[in-house]
């Protein structure tokens, strides 16, 4: 018949591997596609067990498959983004693609034949490495993205929507185990005179300096971040109000000796620092929290900056802001 | 008349193919996990596609879900999706079903595995009583644990006009183990369906 002696030349020109073995695992037919990719002949490896011309094939888990597709006379399948090739072939982009192997999708079918007493399986290859360069670039971009989707642009500190986000979900561990948790809120003092003395490039310069030098000082545990303009939060998880004020103290001090270089012009900063630390039977809501640490940051300003104070229950003597 | 314009006739046939291609389905099964398969008659009920999403927000609510996907298609323009949902606590009895060594392969692979084996058993044996066969896409994650199953099904299920629901619940003797499968079926493929039953029918 004439459409089949179509079949040869097709399954030659195609663009996928076609492999056939019998119940026993011999190699039965193989198409050029897996001969070039292979470097090998069906002439060489007819007869041969597919686990003695293949040697890297997961063994153990291929047996089990195909013993799948005899016992139940229905395909079985390996997905690329599970198991990324079953057959160690190398693919025709070695140099845009990351990966040395070709990823591969393969198909496992009973086949139907009246011409031998052995089952056989033809077992599908298709090359898939675009598919997996497309998803390696994918995941890559989705981690910048999230990060970026948390960061401060300017200082790489955490963005105020997410540290918000991040002090909500702290105050309700705090409150389900019962432990303690402080708030510590800083802002730069006279922010404005440092830009009118050093333009604007120079005010970033030192937010940004700022930033990573008091992440230095932190535990891995503790969230700093940016609430706006010049002023900065940190999380401290797990700490009472005479720890965060010990913690405080010590940004404050090392900040204030901590000279910094700009255009052959040392600048230094110093900051005022609000301590509060979340009384469970008062603060509903992260906000509370907030608003007590910014109380005692204002009274900081108020008397005279470069220093730290703590927010005390009950003490009404906290005045509005002042620069 | 029930919905979808299936005569009644129509209907019990279509319930005893499937009755039948669950029992082969079970058989098969119950010989290559080399275990006592128990299998309940399959309710089955033909809704609209949109019905779907709503019918299972319900029981899949609470729990950790997955829906697996498996495009089907045979001759006599028979087609459709097959949707299998697990309850994310059967994962590690899958496991031990299919004799799998904890950490050999990924929780995904173990239940595209299971879905597949059971999709293409049972259809194959629904194919093989209308002397159809059918060949089968890979089957396909839909969702992750943490995805919701209602809005992953009407993503899905917006394709398509109509399902066929088919609740499958299978028991082994070590272990329990239900699942749901839903076929989506599109319109054109119901009436082929139809004039396949019909010729059934006329045969008895």
């Amino acid at each position: 018949m004439p459409h089949l002696s179509l079949s040869n030349p097709i399954l030659a020109q195609l663009n996928s591997g076609v492999l056939v073995i019998d119940d026993e695992y011999r190699i039965r037919y193989l198409n050029a596609f897996v001969e070039r990719h292979a470097n090998l002949a069906l002439s060489d490896v007819i007869g041969q067990s597919i686990f003695n011309v293949f040697k890297d094939l997961p063994e153990a888990w291929l047996k089990r498959k195909l013993m799948s597709v005899l016992d139940l006379q229905s395909p079985a399948f390996s997905s690329w983004e599970q198991r990324q090739y079953i057959f160690k072939l190398p693919h025709l982009r070695p140099i845009t693609s990351s990966s040395q192997y070709m990823a591969q999708n393969c198909t496992m079918m009973p086949l139907h034949t009246d011409k031998t007493e052995h089952q056989l399986i033809c077992i599908l290859i298709e090359d898939a490495t675009d598919a997996f360069v497309y998803q390696q670039h994918l995941s890559r971009t989705l981690v910048e993205l999230e990060k970026a989707n948390r960061q401060d642009g300017l200082t790489k500190v955490l963005n105020r929507r997410y540290w918000e986000e991040q002090l909500k979900q702290e105050l309700h561990r705090a409150r389900r185990y019962q432990h303690s948790l402080s708030l510590i809120l800083f802002d730069l003092d006279k922010f404005k005179d440092l830009n009118d003395k050093y333009g604007h490039l120079g005010g970033d310069f030192v937010l940004v300096e700022l930033s990573s030098f008091i992440s230095s000082l932190l535990r891995d545990s503790d969230l700093l971040g940016r609430y706006g303009g010049e002023e900065f939060g940190i999380i401290l998880p797990e700490t009472g109000l005479q720890g965060a004020v010990d913690v405080a103290e010590r940004i404050r001090q090392a900040v204030a000796d901590y000279p910094m270089l700009f255009n052959q012009q040392t600048i230094r900063a110093t900051l005022s620092i609000g301590v509060a630390e979340l009384d469970i039977k008062q603060h509903f809501l992260h906000e509370d929290v907030i608003r007590c640490a910014d109380m005692a940051l204002y009274n900081a300003k108020r008397t005279g900056r470069n220093r730290v104070c703590s927010f005390q229950a009950g003490n009404t003597e906290y005045h509005k802001k002042v620069n | 008349m029930s919905p979808l314009g299936f005569s009644i006739e129509q209907r019990d046939c279509l319930q005893e193919i499937i009755n039948v291609a669950m029992g082969l389905a079970s058989d098969k099964l119950a010989r290559f996990l080399n275990t006592f398969v128990h299998l309940q008659v399959p309710s089955i009920a033909l809704v609209g596609a949109t019905a779907i999403p709503d019918e299972f927000e319900h029981r899949y609510q609470d729990a950790e879900a997955t829906l697996v996907s498996q495009g089907f298609f045979g001759n006599e323009g028979v087609r459709g999706e097959a949707i299998v949902l697990y309850q994310m606590d059967n994962a590690h009895r899958i496991s031990a079903l299919l004799g799998y060594e904890p950490g050999d392969v990924s929780e995904i692979e173990m239940l595209t595995d299971i879905s597949s084996i059971l999709t293409t058993t049972f259809l194959n044996g629904l194919a093989a009583q209308i002397e159809n066969s059918l060949s089968y896409s890979a089957p396909r994650v839909l969702s992750s644990r943490h995805s919701n199953v209602a809005d992953v099904l009407k993503a899905t299920s917006f394709h398509w006009e109509h399902a066929l629901k088919v609740d499958i619940s299978y028991q082994l003797i070590d272990h329990s183990f239900n699942c749901d499968m839903i076929l989506l079926i599109p319109g054109e493929a119901v009436s082929n369906i139809k004039t396949i039953l019909d010729r059934i029918l006329e045969a008895y």
